[in-house]
């Protein structure tokens, strides 16, 4: 009976919170909120908030073309298995300290796993055989190379922060990392801390493929490149995805600098005065609600502003920005929390 | 001495091979005579290893046979003895594995070929001489070994001498293996002038407390000999005109099997002649080596546009993994290092059969040529995926599990030691790793996807022998990703003890207490420290990935998803033409050398650097291989 | 639900894809500022889409000449059903000032079905506009009588 009760748990974290439906609700209300602010920005009515949600429906409402150059498996199955690989990555991501599912150094998964989309999209848009897709993907392939030596950066600092403070040298365990900061404070109040989040915050944009770090889906020059020949639902399932991968590094920045505020959520629910699983389940949803707007502000930092001030980089600029800039703010973290400070 | 039945097992192991290949010669030119032989000797000799595991691996016994049982006389060892501990066990297996699947594959991959009968019998050399050289305890018959291997791997470097720069390519290999056969030669000269002894055991019983100048630069040569075997950094570019012009069941060889032999001569020495290993500055070699193969390597196959060549420098890429891993002296780098070997030999033999298989359909292996294979060879493609996926890393595959814990394995050392250094090494392991990733996605888009060109649409699917081999590789390289807690118990960790465990290894074989009498302080292991940094669980992880993909899936079909229009009629309706802006779709191709012009543009100054310094010029690389060695012996003189 | 939540999304997000049809470049002119911050077509969900396959509705601009039109057919056709087909100017209508000339072959209704025309040289931005959203009526009329 127990197992029965657990297994539907399980499913339940899966499929609804903090897996599936919740990352397709607050994915594609992140990406809503991130067009209707750029309008706004630049002083237009812009779509409404909702827009992301009829353009998903109506995408799965389209005919799906699979063209005769196409490899039909790949062409189909890339954007699935993208998708699933998104939602997975959000159980792995903590809500201060709630974890759907843990497992030890799951930064390092967290690290490959976030390949996997970008991979999928890859691979789907070289299975569909279009010249623009390769253009494409050999521009977000250098994208993905490009963010990768600054998350990289910090999530060493992040390790190497949390584990010389906790004593196990090093901690590559998101779950020590939220107890750490819940009983420290947040990281990001840490003075070496700091030019780690502002490159993680640089790292958000270009990961999501969300301007000026686009040229891999430029729509003006490249037909949206990977995607050019994608239609219907499988084009619908590569936005969803777009929008959810905004929710995952958002909130993986949530977890890695700000997971102080949980102990703040905790003290909240035991002044008042609740004990027991209601407790647990008040703070599990508080800690969700401050997760979403938390990640909403940072959407709007990192992406929305972003998107609104500057012009689309060549792919040979995006590169030198992350190898140098951005690498080098992580660098500066990585040396500080090296030393000890 | 009690000769259970087992002990005979590693001496039959490697003569089965040379007794194949004699009977090649002789019956080789009956063709079910001569694949009957080659099979049937390669599956007895693994057969016969799978054998041991159960004593060796899981009851830790060591294995010291002398054979004609002439044991030790006067304190001396003189008779020629094999050693099977853990450790030359684990290689010994992963020869044997990567052997059987290699003939499989060669049945029908060199069915088009002249002369096939000396091709086996060169092939079942070789296989012999990696086997002998990893059973053996004795560092002469080590010698011979090196020269039978690479001897043989020569001659089937150049087996198809018809092809464009297969002479060349073997001429090359010649020249810096005989300078690498040299030094080791002269290495063993110069010890056996020192110890008056040629058998491991005793080696590392007198050696390490008695170290003067001349077994230092002993050890500095030894040490370049094997890494010409192992194509680290100076030597890596022999490798990569190997693999280009070797036909692909070769390549498997070269890449899984000649390279781990180096690698594995390279861990004996360090780790139980000299026993220099907890030395700082001897980890600091290693592991620079390690570092400067895995990130040179790996940038170097980003500018390839040959499928063979790419592979190639991977490879060594790889085996910069391992190397600085094994470098790092405490168990959990040693075992990474050595699970990571054995996923190296299995997706990296998988590649290489993948590149064959295109190699036997098209007859060509260059990037700029090829495309849209997968419509035409599924099973290839999807072979190639599960290959390409392990060795960039990508959960739930093989490479994954042995990079996750490569990787903490460094960063571990990095905090413990406070040492800045291993804190790069950290770094360029994970940049490493996501360039992998790049170039094998420039290599399923050049070769699998992307375009089919005119050419190449009568291409067919490989015939079964050639798909059950590539199954058999990519099953594996399935199985140990999924299971590497089973992985690291019953394979990796009990080579890893064998490396830590010198005194054992010289008890076995000159008799219990003898380590402990000669040497003023006991063999003992280096400090190992066995953090428990715990096992990646991939099944778990899987199981919620299964049902998440099921779960959307569910819905997607339920909303039309598989409501799909292709096209069925025969000339094409424009509407499943690829959008072309407009016009009728001809064929274009994003070349695999520009792909990712973004990256190397702001590399040119590297790349260009690389270009002059990788000339194809035999005395060239005959120079590197002079100065690595005047290099590492200055070094080594410096440091002890 | 799940069909009627399609077809209310259908008619509120419809992408489009700008054919040029040999036009004089002021009707292109047009559709773009229809998007610019003083029209904002992208309240009603108008967005440009970069390829065919993701359109809904393929606005034709110039009056179809004889070079161009096995480009226009070829991309119409490759755009996904449901769709709907707006001429955008006179010209794809009548041919316009450039009608009678050897090398213009329109109008565009003599090959495909047109689903919306809006005339003019060149049409307002309002009218634009009026079109196109006239289009997505007719985009949601298509997409529930499947």
């Amino acid at each position: 009976m127990s197992i029965v009760i657990s297994a539907l748990q399980y499913l339940g974290y899966i499929l609804i919170f903090p897996g599936f439906l919740f990352c397709f609700l607050v994915g594609l209300l992140l990406s809503g909120i991130d067009r209707k602010l750029v309008a706004k920005m630049q002083k237009r009515v812009g779509p409404p908030v909702l827009q992301p949600f009829y353009d998903f429906f109506k995408l799965c409402g389209k005919e799906t073309i699979v063209p005769a150059a196409a490899s039909k498996t790949v062409f189909l199955m890339a954007p699935l298995v993208g998708l699933a690989a998104l939602v997975v990555l959000q159980l792995f991501i903590p809500i201060f300290q709630f974890t759907a599912f843990s497992g030890m150094a799951d930064i390092i998964v967290i690290l490959y796993l976030l390949l996997i989309p970008a991979l999928a999209q890859i691979l789907g848009g070289a299975a569909s055989g279009s010249p623009y897709a390769g253009v494409g993907l050999s521009r977000e392939m250098v994208t993905i190379i490009s963010c990768e030596l600054p998350l990289v950066l910090v999530l060493l600092a992040v390790a190497k922060t949390v584990g010389s403070a906790t004593g196990e040298g090093l901690s590559f365990s998101f779950a020590s990392i939220a107890a750490y900061q819940a009983a420290n404070g947040s990281l990001i109040l840490r003075l070496s801390m700091i030019p780690a989040a502002i490159a993680m915050l640089m790292v958000i944009p270009g990961e999501t493929g969300n301007h000026p770090f686009d040229a891999a889906e430029a729509e003006t020059e490249i037909c949206e490149g990977m995607l050019a020949e994608y239609s219907g639902a499988p084009l619908g399932i590569f936005k969803l995805s777009h929008a959810i991968k905004m929710l995952t590094l958002t909130s993986l920045f949530v977890a890695l600098f700000l997971g102080g505020i949980g102990s703040g959520i905790a003290q909240l629910v035991a002044l008042m005065g609740l004990t027991g699983p209601a407790a647990n389940g008040l703070t599990v949803l508080l800690g969700a609600i401050v997760t979403v707007l938390l990640c909403i502000v940072l959407t709007v930092v990192s992406i929305s502003f972003v998107h609104a001030v500057t012009a689309r980089l060549k792919i040979e600029q995006i590169f030198k920005f992350y190898w140098t800039v951005v690498s080098g703010l992580a660098l500066i973290s990585l040396v500080l929390a090296w030393y000890g400070l | 001495m009690s000769t259970a039945l087992y002990q005979h097992f590693p001496i039959l192991a490697v003569m089965v091979l040379f007794l194949g290949a004699f009977l090649i010669v002789i019956f080789g030119n009956v063709k079910t005579l001569r694949h009957l032989i080659a099979l049937l000797s390669v599956t007895v000799s693994l057969g016969l290893l799978i054998a041991l595991v159960k004593p060796v691996m899981l009851e830790g016994e060591i294995i010291a046979y002398w054979m004609g049982a002439r044991a030790t006389a006067g304190g001396y060892a003189i008779g020629i003895a094999m050693e099977v501990d853990a450790l030359s066990l684990f290689f010994g297996l992963l020869v044997a594995t990567a052997v059987f699947v290699s003939c499989v594959y060669s049945i029908q991959y060199m069915s088009h070929d002249d002369n096939v009968g000396q091709y086996y019998t060169l092939f079942l050399m070789l296989a012999g001489g990696v086997m002998g050289l990893v059973l053996s305890g004795d560092l002469f018959n080590m010698f011979i070994m090196v020269e039978i291997l690479t001897f043989a791997a020569v001659a089937l470097t150049a087996f198809r001498n018809t092809a464009k720069g297969a002479l060349e390519a073997a001429f090359k290999y010649l020249v810096v293996g005989c300078i690498g056969s040299t030094c080791i030669l002269t290495g063993t000269v110069m010890l056996y002038a020192q110890a008056h002894t040629l058998n491991f055991a005793q080696l590392s019983a007198l050696l390490p407390g008695n170290m003067n100048t001349a077994t230092v630069v002993a050890f500095a040569l030894l040490y370049i000999g094997f890494s010409t075997k192992a194509f680290i950094v100076p030597f890596h570019p022999l490798a990569a005109d190997a693999h280009g012009a070797a036909p692909a069941s070769i390549s498997v060889l070269i890449s899984g099997v000649l390279t781990k032999s180096g690698l594995y001569a390279i861990i004996r020495l360090s780790y139980f002649l000299f026993q220099t290993m907890e030395l700082g500055t001897m980890q600091f070699l290693l592991v620079f080596m390690g570092s400067m193969s895995m990130f040179i390597c790996v940038t170097m196959a980003l500018a390839q546009h040959d499928f063979k060549r790419l592979l190639a420098f991977h490879s060594i890429s790889q085996i910069g993994y391992v190397l600085t891993a094994v470098g790092l002296c405490t168990a959990m780098g040693v075992s990474s290092g050595l699970y990571h070997a054995m996923n190296h030999t299995l997706f990296k033999g998988l590649l290489f059969l993948a590149a064959g298989a295109v190699l036997h359909q098209t007859g060509t292996t260059d990037l700029d040529k090829l495309g849209g294979l997968s419509k035409k060879m599924p099973w290839t493609t999807a072979f190639f995926l599960v290959g390409a996926f392990s060795i960039s890393g990508i959960p739930p595959f093989n490479g994954f599990a042995s990079k996750w814990m490569v990787y903490q394995s460094i960063y571990l050392k990095a905090v413990e030691s406070g040492n800045i250094g291993f804190l790069f090494a950290t770094i360029i392991a994970l940049v490493t790793s996501v360039l992998t990733l790049a170039s094998f996605v420039k290599v399923s888009q050049s070769v699998f996807f992307g375009r089919l060109p005119k050419e190449y649409e009568n291409v067919t699917e490989v015939p079964w022998g050639m798909r059950l081999a590539m199954c058999l590789f990519a099953v594996l390289c399935v199985v140990t990703g999924l299971f590497p807690d089973l992985v690291t118990r019953y394979l990796t960790q009990p080579a890893a003890d064998a490396v830590f465990n010198a005194s054992g290894y010289i008890n076995a074989m000159m008799g219990s207490g003898y380590a402990e009498s000669v040497m003023s302080v006991p063999a003992m292991a280096p400090a190992v420290t066995y953090v428990e940094v715990g096992v990646w669980q991939p099944v778990s992880w899987l199981l919620i990935l299964v049902i998440t993909l099921l779960a959307i899936t569910i819905v997607a079909i339920g909303g039309q998803y598989d409501r799909v229009s292709e096209s069925v009629s025969a000339p094409m309706d424009s509407k499943y033409d690829l959008f072309f802006g407009g016009e009728e779709s001809v064929y274009s191709q994003v070349g695999g050398e520009d792909l990712f012009w973004g990256f190397k543009h702001n590399w040119r100054g590297y790349f260009s650097f690389m270009h002059k310094l990788h000339s194809g010029i035999v005395n060239d690389y005959s120079l590197w291989a002079v100065v690595a060695l005047a290099l590492v012996t200055l070094y080594m003189l410096i440091v002890f | 639900m799940f069909k009627k939540l399609i077809a209310e999304s259908t008619a509120k997000s419809p992408w489009l894809f700008h054919i040029n049809a040999g036009s004089c470049n002021g009707c292109d002119i047009e559709l773009v500022s229809v998007l610019t911050p003083r029209y904002d077509a992208e309240r009603l969900g108008f967005k440009l889409a970069g390829s065919p396959r993701h359109a809904d509705i393929v606005v034709v601009t110039g009056p179809v000449t004889a070079q161009s039109l096995p480009r226009v057919l070829r991309a119409i056709s490759q755009v996904p059903e449901p769709r709907c087909i707006v001429t955008m100017g006179s010209c794809p209508q009548s041919g316009n000032v450039f009608r009678g000339s050897y090398s213009v072959v329109g109008p565009l209704s003599k090959y495909v079905h047109v689903d919306v025309d809006v005339a003019g040289c060149a049409p307002k931005p309002q009218a634009v506009i009026d079109g196109l959203a006239l289009a997505t009526k007719i985009l949601k009329e298509k997409r529930e009588a499947k």
